[in-house]
């Protein structure tokens, strides 16, 4: 199942990574750097912010008019800032979701990765809250959408006794404190917390690409900054609760869930989100990575040289005080709980030499599942069969798919594949054994495609080692036009594992003058234009999404009518007058002369228009005891024409006469907002329009 | 009277790199006793690789232990460890195709091959972090 899930999912991404190769190559793919991206993306927004805030006047009065200013007198830099900041929140989140459904896709969420994912989950609750705590900051119309409808989502929670929406119903009640308290998570709160949480997402990780490359963070810049200046954000209009917008543009990477709560009870909102979220974080268990042995250290082998500390991309090893009395000082220690048992410590560790005839092979660390001498044994055992002055051995990474089609591919009476499980797992020293030793004329070493490394960082370290940049280094007898490796980019002469097979065979043998291995890479006529249009068509969708399409509020021609009252209903029964028996059996400074029940009767309402019911419902009291009053907060939309509204209420919620009723022909116009409310004083209903 | 020996002033004063010296120098000298022995190529065989698992982990111990100093001198010391092991490699190759010959050459390079580095890289290291290390 899952794996059907993946499998499907990668068809639809891979086409998508083979395309970006094409253009940006894998050193600069941004599907390579999609979390690293996303960092990149919240700086910008930092930066931004910062400038917003210098002249943002936090108040509902203020906000509006300093927002607009920055947007319109102060176009040239205000007004960039604001859109950068919006765009590059909205970059983000693309960023963000393809981050998550790459890892998810090819599987580097399970096993013992499962804390990298479990963490990533509430970032998107800190990310998202962000995005709609900064359009609430605006108080435009879209803004009052917004606090409306979170107000009507938060009230469903059984938080707050008060009901919060009610603050947005009209300009009178509403007062600063909401704007506060927006202003503080906006600007504090949910970007410490925000920041907190991504160190935790990356502490497992050794090494995480926090920056992407320069060219990435330049085009990006770019990118953001031409949408910015050609297609600036703007305000929706100034606030005025007497009246609705009917519709919106909506920012679709933040408000997804907003114009669910048109149709659903926010009951099913809230479960939509708690359930997807749970099911995101069990993801990892569904089902659970089968367990694979971590790698062993052999203290015999290990003189705490601390090379497989820095290269597992885990972070498994820790180098630890020497526990075997040996005149080390510290000795590798594997965590089974972080090791993703990659072998890629192997590759690092300088005993694992296969140049011993006679003495055991046993590197300081190794992998039980594919030993470093079980993997000396298969070379010299199956190169055997090689025939020819033209033999190429290939070492292809195990736990990719392309792997097993490898082998059918290629295998020969000259070429052999040997699966291995990351290519980072082979010690420098074996592809020196197998050309020195005559096991082979040529070796292609072939990693997961586009550089894009299962295991994180075993084909960097691999390119490293043997380029001699990273130890262990490739020993320099070892003619570099042998070795080739298998990701190459995309516009290299040989394309895929197999063209790098045929042209590596093609220079072989080597020596007898003007070969030169496989061909180097020629120039990339698809660059420029693969190039632009990513960075083109990212930006339309950017600003595309970020209001388009517009969400209908209310239909055209249409009014809205708030009710929003409370009210406490009739008591379960009457008072009743003590006796003076009674009263007298009370201890004295407990006597009432009334016995009054607490708890009260729910309240039954009816709101019509010209005779059709359009809401109806009985509302219990609320507070533990049942004594409180009943809140009734409702929308309802209505033809915006003359029509006679009528509103009843019974206290006591049984009878069917009402004991409360307002009736009156009420002429609202499209898009006229009607709030009806109960004058607690008067103790009657009010229409109260503009 | 084995060919090189430990003297207490090559102490580098890391315990570890000053034990894995000596146990470098007991292995080379064994060679030397397989060579004198004129013992089958096997044995020199094996002990030759033995000497390059031991002595290529060496270098990254010492290696690891420079960084940690920041030892000014690292990247030189690190080169002429690679060259080292490139030298080795060569040496076995030439025993490996001609035992005779090879015989010769190890005869001849094999205590040079280590002895000059650790009495310039090695000393020289060792006069550097000598002070910090007691
Ligand atoms: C604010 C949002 C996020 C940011 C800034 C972020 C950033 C990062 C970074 C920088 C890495 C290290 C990548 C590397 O060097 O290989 C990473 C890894 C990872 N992220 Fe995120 N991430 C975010 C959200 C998420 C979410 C929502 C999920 C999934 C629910 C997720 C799942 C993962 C996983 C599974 C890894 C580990 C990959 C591995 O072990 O190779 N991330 N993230
Ligand atoms: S790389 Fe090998 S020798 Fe070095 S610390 Fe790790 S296990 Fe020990
Ligand atoms: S197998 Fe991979 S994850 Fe495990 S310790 Fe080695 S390098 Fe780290
Ligand atoms: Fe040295
Ligand atoms: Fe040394």
């Amino acid at each position: 199942m899952l794996k059907g899930v993946q499998i499907a999912g990668q068809l639809v991404f891979d086409p998508l990574r083979r395309l970006l190769d094409r253009g940006f190559g894998h050193r600069l793919n941004p599907l390579n750097f999609l979390g690293a991206l996303t960092i990149y993306f919240f700086w910008i927004v930092l930066v931004s912010g910062i400038w917003l805030f210098i002249f943002f006047k936090t108040s509902v009065a203020g906000a509006y008019e300093s927002v607009e200013y920055l947007t319109h007198e102060q176009w040239y830099l205000g007004g960039v800032m604001r859109s950068l900041h919006r765009y590059a929140s909205d970059a983000a989140i693309i960023t963000l979701a393809l981050h998550m459904i790459k890892e998810f896709l090819y599987d580097r969420h399970r096993g013992n990765r499962w804390f990298s994912w479990v963490t990533g989950v509430p970032l998107l609750w800190l990310v998202i809250p962000l995005g709609i705590t900064g359009y609430w900051l605006v108080w435009d119309q879209l803004a009052w959408y917004v606090a409306l409808t979170s107000a009507e989502l938060l009230d469903w929670l059984p938080i707050f006794s008060e009901s919060m929406a009610r603050n947005f119903l009209s300009d009178e009640v509403l007062s600063d404190r909401f704007f506060t308290l927006m202003a503080f998570l906006h600007l504090i709160g949910l970007p410490l917390f925000l920041v907190f949480g991504i160190w935790l997402h990356v502490l497992r990780i050794n090494g995480p690409r926090i920056n992407p490359p320069r060219a990435l963070m330049a085009g990006s810049l770019i990118a953001m900054t031409v949408l910015s200046v050609a297609y600036p954000a703007l305000s929706q209009g100034e606030v005025d609760m007497t009246t609705v917008p009917s519709s919106l543009g909506l920012d679709w990477y933040y408000l997804l869930v907003y114009p669910l709560m048109k149709h659903w009870s926010p009951g099913w909102v809230w479960g939509l989100l708690t359930g997807t979220s749970l099911l995101l974080f069990v993801a990892p268990w569904m089902p659970a990575q089968r367990n694979r042995a971590s790698a062993i250290v052999d203290l015999d082998n290990c003189n705490g040289c601390a090379r497989c500390a820095d290269d597992c991309p885990f972070g498994a090893i820790t180098m630890m005080e020497r526990s075997d009395g040996k005149a080390y000082e510290t000795e590798a220690v594997v965590d089974p709980a972080l090791c993703m048992s990659c072998g890629i410590c192997t590759g690092s560790c300088p005993t694992a030499t296969p140049f011993r005839r006679h003495s055991v092979l046993s590197p300081g660390i190794d992998s039980p599942d594919m030993t470093a001498a079980a993997l000396r044994e298969k070379l010299l055992e199956d190169s055997d069969k090689l025939e020819g002055t033209h033999r190429i051995i290939v070492f292809s990474c195990r736990d990719h798919a392309q792997s097993a089609r490898l082998k059918s591919r290629l295998d020969d009476a000259q070429t052999m594949t040997v699966a291995i499980i990351c290519a980072g797992q082979l010690p420098p020293p074996f592809i020196d054994f197998a050309l020195s030793r005559d096991l082979a004329d040529g070796v292609v070493l072939a990693g997961c495609p586009g550089g894009d490394c299962q295991y994180r960082l075993g084909a960097d370290w691999t390119a490293l080692r043997v380029a001699r940049q990273r130890d262990p280094h490739l020993r320099k007898r070892v003619e570099s036009n042998r070795v080739a490796l298998g990701w190459q980019e995309p516009w290299s002469a040989c394309g895929d594992v197999s063209g790098i097979v045929a042209a590596l065979r093609e220079s072989l043998p080597v020596g007898t003058g003007g070969t030169a291995g496989i061909p180097s890479s020629r120039r990339n006529p698809w660059r420029v234009p693969v190039t632009a249009f990513v960075y083109v068509a990212f930006a339309v969708m950017v600003g595309w999404l970020s209001v388009w399409p517009r969400f209908q509020l209310i239909d055209e021609g249409n009014a809205m009518i708030s009710l929003s009252f409370s009210y406490a209903g009739q008591r379960i029964r009457e008072c009743r007058q003590l006796t003076q028996e009674e009263l007298n059996r009370l201890a004295p400074n407990m006597r009432k002369p009334q016995d009054c029940p607490r708890e009260r009767l729910p309240i039954r309402v009816v709101l019509s228009s010209n005779g059709d019911t359009l809401y109806e419902d009985i509302k219990r009291p609320t507070g533990l005891w049942k004594d409180g009053s009943a809140n009734i907060y409702k929308r309802l939309t209505v033809a915006g024409r003359s029509q006679k509204l009528f509103i009843g209420m019974n206290e006591s919620g049984q009878s069917p006469e009402f004991d409360f009723v307002l009736e009156q022909e009420v002429d609202l116009a499209p898009g006229e907002h009607l709030v009806v409310e109960f004058d607690d004083i008067q103790k009657s209903f009010v229409f109260k329009q503009d | 009277m084995p060919l090189l020996q430990w003297k207490s002033a090559y102490s580098l004063g890391i315990p570890s790199v000053d034990h894995e010296h000596r146990e470098l120098i007991g292995m080379i000298n064994e060679v030397y006793d397989h060579m004198e022995d004129a013992a089958d190529p096997v044995a020199i065989e094996s002990c030759l690789e033995d000497i390059y698992a031991s002595i290529a982990s060496h270098f990254a111990l010492e290696e690891r232990h420079m960084r940690e100093a920041r030892y000014t001198e690292y990247d030189a010391h690190k080169d002429e460890h690679e060259n080292l092991l490139d030298q080795l490699l060569e040496m076995m190759d030439e025993f490996a195709d001609d035992p005779q010959s090879g015989r010769e050459t190890l005869r001849k390079s094999l205590a040079d091959w280590f002895g000059i580095h650790f009495a310039t890289f090695d000393a020289r290291l060792h006069e550097s972090l000598g002070d910090h290390h007691g």
